[in-house]
């Protein structure tokens, strides 16, 4: 049997979380969503993921924050973050995070769910 | 050898031999009846001649007044002559011997006299002697301004940096009303703290309530220093305003004026020096008008300068935050449809569904776009109004329909509430209709919004009021219509509220932060007002309240109706009589 690919996709936006995720289980892939970041966070306590798919900008906690505590958690996870914003958070995410261990992408939204799925396979 | 001589023939006969002892130089140092002495002693007058036949230079320093004016002319023929105010006492110094008089009498020989030819001694006056040298002025200008009765202050070079930092921390001292002070570098504030500057421009603002303007350019080190400034601005009523430069500084000297009286320009030599007095290279002191007044001009437009500069950047920062808010909103909904749209055949099943999400996130962005336009036209002033005479009760009465049935549409829970007033024809206005209920519209989804999802309650009063806040005394148009909205959430939130009115400004995840920026913005354009409060007694919430001028017609109207009823009345009381 196939192992089975688990991804784990935190975004304030209720409709961005049900397009990835709807998105991404017709691939194949089991997808926990979340407009929580705190949420999130219990779940990645309990749970297992191949794959982080985190929005930036998000009230209470955002995406940097909710990695950083994660990494403590598990220093391999691999992660993509998506952005609806420009070239300023590479330069943000570099000077908080000088070399991260694991695989870390970055996708700007808007983003077509076939490319998104694409990019997902290619990491995980 | 020291002694003192007593009587007129011994102090002027050892004056004489010292004239004739003399080889090169004759230094003199006196107050102002020092000149009558040299000049109204006739035995001395033909000894300093002589001095003078015999190539000998002589130097003389004393204050020149309305008194002596005559004797330090005819002083001028034979010596060099210059100007010190307040000069004390009387001595002389050649390269061997030292005479000092401390009583000295208009045109007559001194009673006592110090002499000295011990060198130490002769070696200390000459010192002295050079030191009062250069802090005296030429004569010429102080001459001038007793004979033109006008003070054209002086202008000196300083050399001696450790005078110059004398003369700064007594310039500053000296300050009643007003100190301008431009420093060249980050290093020179740190350097003039060292030397008690910050403590004295503080106390020159707190004690003798002096106005501290200050520019300087700042590190990382200065931040500290310029921030214990402004902590005494608050308290002190803004006496000290700092301004920090953050381009490259022309100037290359500190620059100080006091009171418009007095400059002192200093330049800087090595910035690297810890010590001012290593730092600084020649300085230039003045109390001449022209002078401090270029100096003053000078400090007004760099400080101006850096203002507009400060308001530029601040432009800037704003642009650019506005394009990236912008596009993060639009790419949102954006990313909403065209995720549906490629999902939606896949899934026909969830069709209603995606159509539903499709149309809601289109209209989200339909609704951006007009808040950008609306943005747009009203910082490019180009926000017309299309003004009609209208009911304002009626717009509210739909506009409240149109919200409740939306609220019931989406199951919502919070009661909306209209307080009419009670005559219906209190609330025409002459006004743009989709404006006013663009306005409106964006204060009651805010409330709706902000409301607790359980025992919501928002409220709407419209009423009519005599403008009493009507400072030009004009009759017409003194009524005004009060528009309130009022909801129970929980309040506005304390950093957002000195800012509520400003672009961006939300604690909402999903608003762009516009809308109060073009409520009010609409508001003003029709001469009216907006405010918001917080409930702070057992309610909670926020209050919004606008005003709108009431229609010129309808306030005609009632004035003819309250006309109309005081004579019925009048008539009515004339019957009964």
């Amino acid at each position: 049997m196939k192992k089975e690919r688990r991804i784990l996709v935190v975004d304030d936006e209720p409709d961005n979380t049900s397009v990835f995720s709807m998105g991404l289980e017709d691939e194949g892939f089991v997808v926990d969503a979340f407009t929580d970041p705190q949420l999130a966070l219990s779940a990645f306590k309990t749970g297992t993921y191949d794959l982080l798919i985190l929005d930036i900008k998000m009230p209470i906690m955002n995406g940097f924050e909710l990695y950083e505590k994660i990494k403590k958690l598990d220093n391999n996870i691999n992660v993509c973050f998506l952005t609806a914003f420009g070239e300023g958070y590479h330069e943000e995410f570099r000077r908080k995070f000088p070399a991260p261990s694991s695989y870390v992408n970055f996708v700007r939204k808007p983003i077509r769910i076939d490319e998104l799925v694409k990019k997902v396979n290619e990491i995980v | 050898m020291t002694e003192v001589l007593y009587g007129e023939d011994n102090t002027v006969d050892r004056l004489l031999h010292a004239f004739s002892n003399t080889k090169s130089t004759w230094n003199v140092c006196a107050n102002s009846t020092g000149p009558s002495v040299s000049m109204g002693v006739e035995p001395i007058k033909r000894g300093m001649i002589d001095l003078k036949e015999r190539g000998i230079r002589i130097r003389y320093a004393t204050e020149i007044t309305k008194e002596n004016i005559s004797y330090c002319k005819e002083l001028m023929k034979i010596a060099e002559v210059r100007h010190l105010d307040g000069i004390k006492g009387g001595m002389a110094v050649s390269e061997k011997e030292y005479v000092a008089a401390a009583v000295m009498q208009e045109a007559k020989p001194v009673p006592h006299l110090i002499y000295s030819n011990v060198k130490e001694i002769v070696e200390h006056q000459q010192y002295m002697f050079e030191t009062l040298w250069t802090k005296s002025i030429p004569v010429e200008q102080k001459i001038r301004e007793i004979e033109e009765g006008v003070n054209l202050g002086i202008t000196e070079i300083i050399q001696d940096s450790h005078r110059t930092k004398e003369v700064f921390i007594d310039t500053i001292r000296s300050a009643t009303d007003e100190i301008l002070l431009i420093l060249p570098t980050a290093n020179a504030l740190l350097r003039e703290e060292r030397i008690g500057i910050i403590e004295l421009l503080i106390e020159a603002a707190e004690k003798r309530n002096t106005q501290v303007k200050l520019l300087t350019p700042v590190n990382d080190l200065t931040e500290k220093t310029l921030q214990k400034l402004e902590q005494k601005t608050e308290g002190n009523k803004g006496n000290i305003e700092v301004r920090r430069v953050e381009l490259e500084s022309e100037i290359k000297s500190t620059i100080v004026v006091v009171d418009r009286k007095a400059s002192l320009i200093t330049e800087l030599r090595d910035d690297s020096k810890d010590n001012i007095v290593d730092a600084i290279g020649l300085a230039n002191y003045s109390t001449s008008k022209p002078t401090v007044l270029s100096y003053v001009s000078i400090f007004e437009k760099f400080w101006n300068q850096v203002e507009l500069y400060e308001q530029l950047k601040n432009h800037d920062k704003l642009q650019k935050e506005f394009i990236n808010i912008a596009s993060h909103e639009m790419k949102t909904p954006t990313q909403a449809i065209i995720g549906y749209s490629e999902l939606f055949q896949r899934h026909p099943e969830k069709k209603k569904q995606m159509i539903e999400a499709i149309s809601r996130n289109a209209i989200r962005l339909q609704r951006l776009t007009n808040d950008i336009l609306d943005v747009t036209r009203i910082e490019s002033r180009t926000l017309n109004l299309d003004k009609e005479q209208f009911n304002l009760n009626d717009l509210i009465t739909s506009i409240v329909e149109d919200y409740r049935s939306q609220i019931e549409k989406e199951n919502g829970n919070v009661k909306l509430l209209y307080n009419k007033p009670k005559s219906n024809n209190l609330l025409i206005v002459e006004a743009d209709r989709v404006r006013i209920a663009q306005a409106i519209s964006n204060l009651l989804s805010n409330a709706i919004k902000f409301s607790p999802r359980e025992n919501g309650i928002v409220s709407i009063t419209a009423k009519q009021e005599k403008n009493d806040d009507d400072n030009n005394n004009n009759k017409t148009n003194n009524q005004k219509i009060i528009v309130s909205v009022k909801d129970n959430g929980e309040g506005i939130h304390p950093e957002i509220f000195p800012r509520l009115f400003t672009k961006f400004a939300t604690k909402s995840s999903k608003g762009t932060g516009l809308g109060l920026f073009i409520t009010k913005s609409i508001i003003e354009a029709h001469s009216g007002t907006i405010s918001a409060e917080n409930i702070l007694d057992r309610e909670r919430g926020a209050t919004f309240t606008f005003t709108l001028p009431l229609s010129k017609k309808q306030q005609q109207h009632q004035e003819q109706q309250q006309q109309k009823q005081h004579s019925n009345i009048k008539k009515i009381s004339n019957y009964q009589k």
